[in-house]
């Protein structure tokens, strides 16, 4: 199991995956936007998405979980 | 793009430019916003000759010292560098000085940094914010 978390505060842009997807390496899930960037959050560990715990505007704190992956 | 371009812009101060006018004081001098201005369209300058079409620089952070007054008619000349590229965040630095002379009078000095976006991916989220928390 691989847990995605905030790597910054960001407000959540858009949510590109949805729960139950099969995603792959490189995949884009979430797209974050801080200090006027997008920024995506990408798959690293493939797997199936079971958990999206954010949603479009939220704010995310760094060390906050997005997503798992399993 | 790499560290070491520069651009420079040149102003006369007209009543346009005035912390009084520009609501940021009550004197007829230079405004803080002004000098501001002058100094990112220095930085916009430096660097929109080398970002790819549909690319363009916004501001995000300023540090800025107004060291002096400047009274109507005086002529400034504020010169950028981009000293930082670190991915698509720039990182500047900027001196602003009375034009024109052999003497190196500072009127303002500062650092701002700016942030590479697709222009218009970043008009869409600007004009798209109702999803966002107050």
């Amino acid at each position: 199991m691989a847990e995605v978390r905030a790597e910054m505060v960001a407000n959540v842009w858009q949510v590109v995956a949805s729960e139950g997807d099969s995603v792959a390496e490189g995949d884009t899930l979430v797209i974050l936007e801080s200090m006027k960037m997008e920024i995506p959050v990408l798959v690293e560990d493939p797997g199936t998405l079971t958990k999206l715990a954010v949603a479009e505007g939220d704010v995310v704190q760094e060390g906050d979980l997005i997503a798992v992956i399993e | 793009m790499s560290a070491g371009l520069r651009a420079t812009v040149r102003a006369t101060v007209t009543e346009a430019d005035t912390a009084q006018a520009m609501g940021s004081g009550d004197v007829p001098v230079l405004g803080t916003p002004r000098l501001l201005a002058l100094a990112e369209a220095a930085c916009c300058a430096a660097v929109a000759p080398h970002l790819a079409l549909g690319l363009t620089s916004v501001g995000t952070s300023a540090a800025l010292e107004h060291r002096q007054a400047s009274p109507l008619g005086a002529e400034i000349v504020v010169e950028a560098e981009l000293t930082e590229v670190d991915g698509g965040r720039l990182v500047f630095g900027f001196i602003a000085r009375v034009a024109d002379t052999s003497d190196d009078i500072v009127i303002g000095a500062g650092t701002l940094e700016r942030v590479v976006v697709n222009r218009t991916r970043f008009l869409a989220r600007a004009a798209a914010p109702a999803s966002r928390p107050a």
